[in-house]
């Protein structure tokens, strides 16, 4: 994996519970099956910004899924997660794609996800259920998987880089035993323009948190021609990032490049620092 | 454009509720036990919450009045602080809330009535002291006064306390509440200040500064008492001439009767504060400052923040008695 290529640029990860879910996705996003053995089947595209785990069904399962491809994917805190699939639905129509908004199960406190902002598509809560469910008259949207997603994925990351869409397949008038894998296929496949904008909007949010997060330019360069401690790294990246506002990064390398020490380039970004005044006027 | 509006169950039919939620009919209304499952919980992005907060709809149980921290206040002997609201519209990269609060969410508490009720045991308490309440300290007290209706809720019970100051602290323009009715002695009107160049780098979504003078003006000559809170004040090249400018244009637009009180406070934030901000805005320029840490509060360098206070007072004392010059130094 080219990490440093993961570092400037979003990253997005997708559990998916059933392969028929996760076609589109995969086609649509050209990503591959990973090469050697694996818990869970597990796909990714060339450039390693997404990456698609197939859970299977369940809580568990889906709890487990989320972990693993945290732990193989090299995820980071500004990684979008997304959890695609089908859901009964009680109001809704069939096939529409919906964003949810609160999720409930029987075992705990509700979670609340933050939904993309400015979109069409309807809002829903969302209930997790160990077992399938046929009545659909006291929920919105019914699955088997979200909250266990929700709840894994919102330890790596946070929650406004989360998201849970599903498209509904069931419902007071369309018999869950209708449905077949193409059905599910085309399910998905049918709203793939709706679920570009949403992964599009995730991957901008991915994005800017990346660079928000990302350490100054000269840093790495600095660190690899004089020793710093840990502290003294952390001063470094500090002061990169204040030094930013009086010079170009040029000049920055001109002024430290003589220094023996760490601790003297410290010095010397410090004094400039402290000599320098902002300029209110060119903001 | 506010999308989702969270209510506390407890306070759903509360008629205060319903007023606000009507100002929303595009918003998608979500019912919650209490505020903090939204506004508190973990692993919260408040600057990826800042491009589109939602509403919170809350009953505030305990802690409506509280003392004001020390070093807050404008010559009473006795400081009180509330706050109907948390969070504000506006995204001044100096603020404190930003480093306060994990969530950028707006949490706005309906019970006004207990608010009143706190206020006047605070007032019945401290029968022989002189007293100012603040309001706009955890958000800005006016910003959502067309969404709350606070202001024109709380004129109502000041009114029966003339010996009772309160200051609402803003940059809003608003002025609905003081322009239909007669002013209030002791009320003041207290705007937040700083040269344009500052203010426009650095308070986002507010008015400028040349309408927050206009508006000062205007209610200046409907009667109503005028704070200048020059706080922070902004290090950075050319300070003294920005901050010259500053007052001549405000002790020349604003009626000098018209002027309760003028404050100035250092650029100040608690470490812990101070490492939450940076870390959601890396590259602030304001953070380029010559900032140090002192005792666990970072700030300005000690001769800077003098000479800055100094040099304020001194013009400001030419237009304005120094018994109405106060330092805040929280």
């Amino acid at each position: 994996m080219n990490e440093n290529h993961i570092i400037d640029s979003f990253s997005i990860r997708w559990v998916v519970a059933l392969k028929e879910e996760a076609k589109t996705i995969i086609d649509h996003y050209k990503l591959s099956v990973i090469d050697g053995k694996s818990l869970f089947p597990v796909f990714k595209n060339v450039d390693d910004t997404h990456w698609l785990i197939l859970s299977g069904i369940g809580r568990h399962n889906a709890a487990a899924a989320t972990s693993y491809l945290y732990s193989i994917s090299k995820a980071s805190k500004s990684t979008a997660w997304i959890n695609i699939g089908i859901a009964g639905c009680g109001k809704g129509n069939y096939g529409d794609l919906c964003l949810v908004d609160k999720i409930s199960n029987n075992y705990g406190k509700n979670r609340y996800p933050m939904t993309m902002s400015r979109s069409a598509l309807s809002k829903m809560h969302l209930f997790t259920s160990d077992i399938p469910i046929n009545n659909y008259s006291s929920q919105e949207l019914i699955d088997m998987e979200g909250s266990a997603f929700y709840d894994i994925a919102s330890k790596f990351t946070s929650n406004e880089l989360i998201c849970l869409m599903k498209v509904i397949s069931d419902g007071p008038e369309n018999n869950l035993k209708d449905l077949n894998k193409d059905r599910i296929i085309n399910l998905i496949k049918s709203n793939i323009i709706n679920i570009k904008k949403v992964i599009s909007y995730y991957e901008n949010l991915s994005h800017f948190d990346f660079l928000r997060n990302k350490k100054p330019y000269l840093y790495t360069q600095i660190i690899s021609r004089w020793h710093f401690s840990v502290t003294q790294k952390y001063q470094l990246e500090n002061l990169l990032r204040r030094i930013k506002s009086f010079l170009p990064d040029n000049n920055v390398l001109e002024i430290i490049k003589d220094c023996e020490k760490g601790a003297s380039v410290l010095d010397i970004l410090d004094f400039k620092i402290k000599q320098s005044e902002v300029d209110w006027s060119n903001s | 454009m506010i999308e989702t509006i969270y209510i506390e169950k407890k306070i759903k039919n509360h008629p205060r509720t319903k007023s606000i939620l009507s100002k929303f009919k595009k918003a998608r209304f979500i019912e919650i036990d209490r505020y903090g499952e939204i506004f508190n919980k973990r692993n919260q992005n408040f600057r990826i919450q800042k491009f589109s907060p939602d509403l919170i709809l809350a009953h505030k149980e305990s802690g409506l009045v509280l003392p004001a921290p020390d070093g807050f206040g404008i010559g009473n002997s006795k400081n009180f602080y509330f706050s109907h609201m948390y969070n504000c519209i506006y995204d001044c990269r100096y603020c404190f809330l930003q480093g306060m609060y994990s969530s950028a969410n707006y949490v706005i508490f309906v019970n006004f009535e207990d608010f009143d009720n706190a206020l006047e045991k605070v007032i019945e308490e401290n029968k022989s002291s002189k007293i100012t309440f603040f309001s706009g300290y955890d958000c800005d007290s006016l910003a959502l006064e067309n969404v709350t209706g606070f202001a024109k809720h709380i004129l109502g019970l000041f009114r029966k306390y003339p010996d009772i100051d309160l200051e609402f602290r803003t940059k809003s323009l608003q002025k609905d509440p003081f322009i239909s009715g007669k002013f209030i002695e002791n009320i003041i009107l207290a705007y937040s200040l700083m040269p344009e160049a500052m203010s426009s780098a650095l308070d986002n979504k507010t008015p400028t500064i040349a309408k927050r003078i206009d508006i000062m003006t205007t209610l200046a000559a409907k009667g109503w008492k005028i704070g200048l809170r020059f706080d922070p004040l902004i290090h950075g090249k050319n300070w003294k001439k920005s901050y010259g400018e500053l007052f001549e244009k405000v002790f020349n637009s604003v009626p000098l009767k018209s002027i309760h009180s003028v404050s100035f406070g250092a650029l100040r934030f608690p470490k812990q504060m101070f490492k939450n901000i940076t870390k959601l805005y890396p590259e602030e320029k304001l953070f380029s400052g010559p900032l140090s840490n002192n005792d666990g509060i970072v700030s300005y360098d000690h001769d800077i923040e003098e000479e800055m206070i100094s040099f304020c007072q001194d013009i400001t004392t030419r237009y304005v008695d120094k018994s109405k010059i106060f330092k805040c130094s929280i």
